[in-house]
């Protein structure tokens, strides 16, 4: 049996795995952005495609904020925009312009001072390859926030969302609980 | 920079410091502020961008590709194809063996699996490669594709000599038995699934490469890199500072790797080529399919008579891989009778590999569950069918074993657990609608040691460096050489700085098999005693040091201050005594390698496998062991099963950080978990293609399928297994639990799945 199978993008330009063949290739028009991060400005020169989390990674060298699946499946890339956790890898650049977004590396204190979550991952040992923490880290401060930390089974339900492959999911749930106690009190 | 200094009192500090010590990781810091660069998130000028196109079919060949639209396409540098891309050497393999072709293109005309890359885009922009990607034209002749074992095409396969045990006559004890049992275990394509995708950046200097990837092996990686652009070794540095999550995937230089560094070096730019996590499904191998056939014959107080079995795993079309499916099975019980054998079956896919536990897990899987079954048939209890048959030495090596606390695992385990609360009969522990199952199984562990070494460095300030091409994927390298080094020189841990994942420092062997702990302990440990002695000696015998003359045999160093053991003479700060003595340096390389080897076995001690000492060397057999005891819960109507409780206790010998030891065992645990109840790599029949290749349809755990796990650690210094007295941590945890698990469905359900992953359409 031989058949021949013909790899061809569709002449109409419709798309073909999610990415625009010819047809709907975007210019090369770039927009001009202000992104506010970790409470500075940075003026960025992009194609209106590239995602907040490519524009962190590969433009502005912010690299705490991890690509695991880049299709919002793994959680890793989770920042917050306005103080709410979002999936940087689905969320375009342009869109969060005027926004206020913090990354991993802009939620310690000024001085170095850790942030309560971050200090309890730490001490309850939350992660081994530190990947995933990042993610981790930013979905726990918005858990709990969110008032969603209230027992260790809502933290397992609320923390689900990031994946973590080394398995330090009960050492999660004991910093997130121990972070929730130290910011209530 | 270390935690202690923040958390913990200072008299605190020298207990947790010490090896044995419960510190935090030091490289802790630096992961939860987003400050750890990982290898491919360095920053170059002019770096460009690759992305690869992969075959849509999954056996046949490309006939043409038609690049012209991505070429033309924004911002596109370069499309490679099997016909323009720069020719390679063959490379050795693993064991050091020479290629089969002197030539190597690492894009395929031929395909044997569907994924396989056929060509390579490189632009200005990650996005730009990405859209020129879809433009590349190919076509194939595609023939029919041994899709899986299932296959009818896939036939019996190729037996494995080296994998037959034998010993008794097993199939006439097996007839005679008066009790039997016989079932068949299937596991799935598994994957390894790290957080970290497999990816890398690649930058040419003249003819010096410089490689930034991650890898649980900078040695074997430089290796091939330096055979396939015929380079020497040293000319390659190979930079992995972190890893995120390796679980036996990045220890080779792969395709997608040669594609990188031949782009760079066309190029005349450094060029990152990051795989999509559909890629990383096809790539590089998980782990292979598995069928095993066990037979137990048993006499009526439950005594086994033999054990015969038959294992089966998928390999590539043009690759091999082995699992050894009877390592466990040869050796947990006594058995007088003993056969087991092995075929590997070719199928069209990537070339399997090495995922945690390889051999040892599914093994463990078929045994333990079948040993359960003979429970059941006795009406024995599991625990007490484990005991009656308790190996007292290896029955395979016949060797007395170096350490094996699994008699007390089981009854620590037990113990916390509850296990003499459970109802022997099946389906007779319930609350309301979930049915309650208690299960046992065991796992073990072959203690794999190698030679290595490392250096040490005493600095002018008083701090101390330790540097080693070994790697931290998460098991705590840098936290327990610190540990070493700070305990062996007496120094505070907040005075080491270990350096690791660069392969111009000293070197290492393959991070694979849990051995890097034993071996780099060991290497520390021995090089950090000798830069002591050094220091020692200088101060005793400098005119300059204030120590000279003092008629003492020996000083003493502790909390970095250096001073006679009798207390007399002075006490200073090692930096004051180095400032003293005019040294800006002391350095010591220790090594653990044998003094006769030659400058070839040592580098083929680094960059292959096949120095490795076997487990079994001299009068010992060396394993670590474990008893898992689960509870699960399953909905009677809906099938639907919860692991609600796990107890472990485990024999890894002397831990050297209890509490990033507790971290591996739970996350092997938890691996064990998603193994037994949601992974499965799902292939098309049709075209040969994994459909579930992503995160939300091959299903890992989650957060929320994890209950509280209670680990018990039942080792104790093993001094045949380690220089320090460890025994292996990482693969261990995963060892035993799906069939823990497995039994716990069955004891809930009455229902027995010996098809991995217990998807509820099994139980209902």
């Amino acid at each position: 049996m031989t058949s021949q199978i013909i790899i061809d993008p569709p002449e109409d330009g419709h798309f073909r795995n999610g990415v625009a063949t010819k047809g709907l290739t975007p210019s090369p028009t770039t927009l001009s952005l202000r992104l506010t991060i970790n409470g500075r400005d940075h003026a960025l020169e992009i194609e209106p495609r590239v995602t907040l989390l490519d524009a962190l990674r590969e433009r502005l060298h912010l690299t705490g904020t991890k690509k695991g699946c880049d299709h919002g499946q793994c959680g890793a890339c989770t920042v917050h925009v306005d103080g709410e956790r979002v999936l940087a890898c689905l969320t375009l650049a342009a869109q969060v312009e005027g926004r206020t977004i913090t990354t991993i590396e802009g939620l310690a204190d000024e001085d170095g001072t850790l942030h309560a979550v971050q200090a309890a991952f730490l001490e309850q040992d939350a992660f081994q390859c530190g990947y995933c923490t990042p993610g981790q880290i930013m979905s726990a401060v918005a858990c709990i926030r969110e008032g969603h930390a209230g027992s260790d089974e809502e933290i397992r339900e609320y923390m689900a969302g990031n994946l973590c492959r080394c398995g330090a999911y009960p050492n999660i749930v004991a910093a997130v609980r121990q972070a929730a106690q130290e910011l209530r009190s | 920079m270390t935690v202690h200094d923040m958390k913990h009192a200072a008299s605190d500090s020298a207990r947790l410091e010490a090896v044995g010590g419960r510190l935090s990781r030091v490289d802790g810091p630096a992961k939860i502020t987003g400050a750890a660069h990982y290898a491919f998130e360095q920053q170059l000028e002019g770096l460009a961008h690759a992305v690869l196109v992969g075959a849509t079919i999954a056996a046949g060949k490309v006939t043409a590709i038609d690049a012209r639209a991505a070429e033309t396409a924004p911002g596109v540098l370069a499309v490679l194809t099997p016909d323009t891309i720069m020719e390679l050497k063959g490379a050795s393999d693993w064991f050091g063996n020479p290629p089969a072709l002197s030539t190597y293109c690492p894009l395929a005309r031929e395909i044997t699996f569907s994924g396989q890359h056929v060509a390579a885009v490189v632009a200005e922009t990650f996005e730009q490669a990405v859209a020129a990607a879809a433009l590349v034209k190919v076509w194939y002749d595609e023939t029919p594709a041994i899709v899986d074992l299932s296959d009818g095409k896939a036939g019996d396969g190729i037996p494995i000599d080296a994998m037959t045990k034998e010993w008794g006559d097993a199939q006439a004890a097996f007839a005679a038995a008066p009790v039997r049992i016989c079932a068949a275990y299937n596991t799935p394509r598994e994957f390894q699934a790290a957080m970290e995708p497999h990816g890398l950046i690649a930058r040419w200097e003249g003819d010096e490469l410089t490689v930034w990837e991650p890898s649980q092996w900078l040695d074997g990686m430089a290796r091939t890199y330096a055979e396939w652009f015929d380079i020497p070794f040293r000319n390659v540095r190979l930079v992995s500072p972190y890893i995120g999550g390796g679980f036996g995937s990045k220890a080779l230089a792969l395709a997608h790797s040669a594609v990188t560094a031949a782009a760079a070096k066309m190029l005349g730019r450094p060029v990152k080529l990051v795989l999509n996590r559909p890629q990383n499904f096809t790539s590089y191998g998980g782990r292979a399919a598995t069928r095993q056939t066990v037979a137990i014959g048993a006499d009526k107080t439950g005594r086994i008579q033999s054990i015969v079995h038959r294992g089966v795993n998928e390999t590539a079309v043009d690759g091999m891989w082995v699992e050894p499916l009877g390592s466990v099975t040869s050796i947990m019980y006594a058995t007088p009778n003993f056969s087991s054998k092995q075929n590997v079956v070719r199928v069209n896919t990537v070339v399997p590999g090495a995922k945690r536990a390889p051999g040892e897990n599914p093994s463990a899987f078929g045994i333990e569950c079948a040993i359960d079954e003979l429970a059941h048939e006795l009406g024995l209890d599991p625990l007490e069918m484990r005991l009656i048959n308790y190996a007292e030495q290896d029955p395979h090596a016949k060797k007395a074993w170096s350490t094996r606390q699994l008699r007390e695992a089981f009854a620590a385990g037990a113990e916390a657990f509850g296990w003499a609360k459970r109802s022997p009969q099946p389906r007779s522990m319930r609350e309301g609608r979930q049915l309650i199952g208690w299960g046992v199984a065991a796992g073990t562990y072959p203690v794999r040691r190698a030679h290595g070494e490392a250096v040490v460095k005493l600095l002018a300030d008083g701090s101390v460096e330790v540097e080693s091409s070994s790697i931290d994927m998460g098991q705590g390298t840098y936290t327990i050489l610190a540990q070493t080094a700070a305990e062996t020189l007496g120094v505070p841990v907040s005075q080491v700085w270990v350096k690791l994942g660069d392969s111009h420092f000293a070197r290492a062997g393959v991070t694979g098999g849990s051995r890097l702990a034993g071996v780099m302990t060991g290497a520390v440990y021995k090089a950090a005693g000798q830069a002591l002695n050094e220091l020692i000696g200088l101060a005793l015998s400098d005119p300059l040091s204030p120590f000279h003359g003092l008629q003492a045999n020996t000083l003493v160093v502790r909390n970095g201050r250096i001073a006679s053991p009798r207390g007399d003479g002075p006490e200073l700060a090692i930096a004051e005594l180095m400032s003293m003595l005019g040294r800006e340096r002391i350095e010591a390389k220790g090594d653990t390698v044998p003094p006769s080897f030659t400058p070839e076995q040592r580098y083929n001690n680094y960059t292959t496998i096949a120095m490795a000492l076997p487990h079994t060397e001299g009068d010992y057999s060396r394993y670590s062991w474990c008893a898992h005891f689960v509870e699960v819960r399953v909905d009677e109507d809906f099938g639907t099963v919860r692991v609600s409780r796990v107890v472990s206790a485990l024999d890894s010998g002397r831990l050297y950080n209890p509490k990033l030891a507790e971290s591996q065992w739970k996350g092997g645990i938890i691996m064990g978990i998603g193994q037994a109840l949601l992974e499965e790599g799902i292939v098309d029949r049709r075209h040969g293609r994994i459909v579930n290749s992503n995160f939300a349809d091959y299903m890992l755990p989650t957060n929320a399928d994890i209950p509280d796990i209670q680990t018990i650690s039942v080792g104790i210094p093993d001094p045949h297994s380690s220089a320090l007295g460890g025994k292996g941590v990482g693969e261990l945890g995963i060892v035993g639990v799906a069939p823990a698990i497995a039994n716990a469905v069955f004891h809930a359900t009455g229902k027995r799945v010996r098809d991995l992953p217990i998807t509820l359409e099994k139980l209902i």
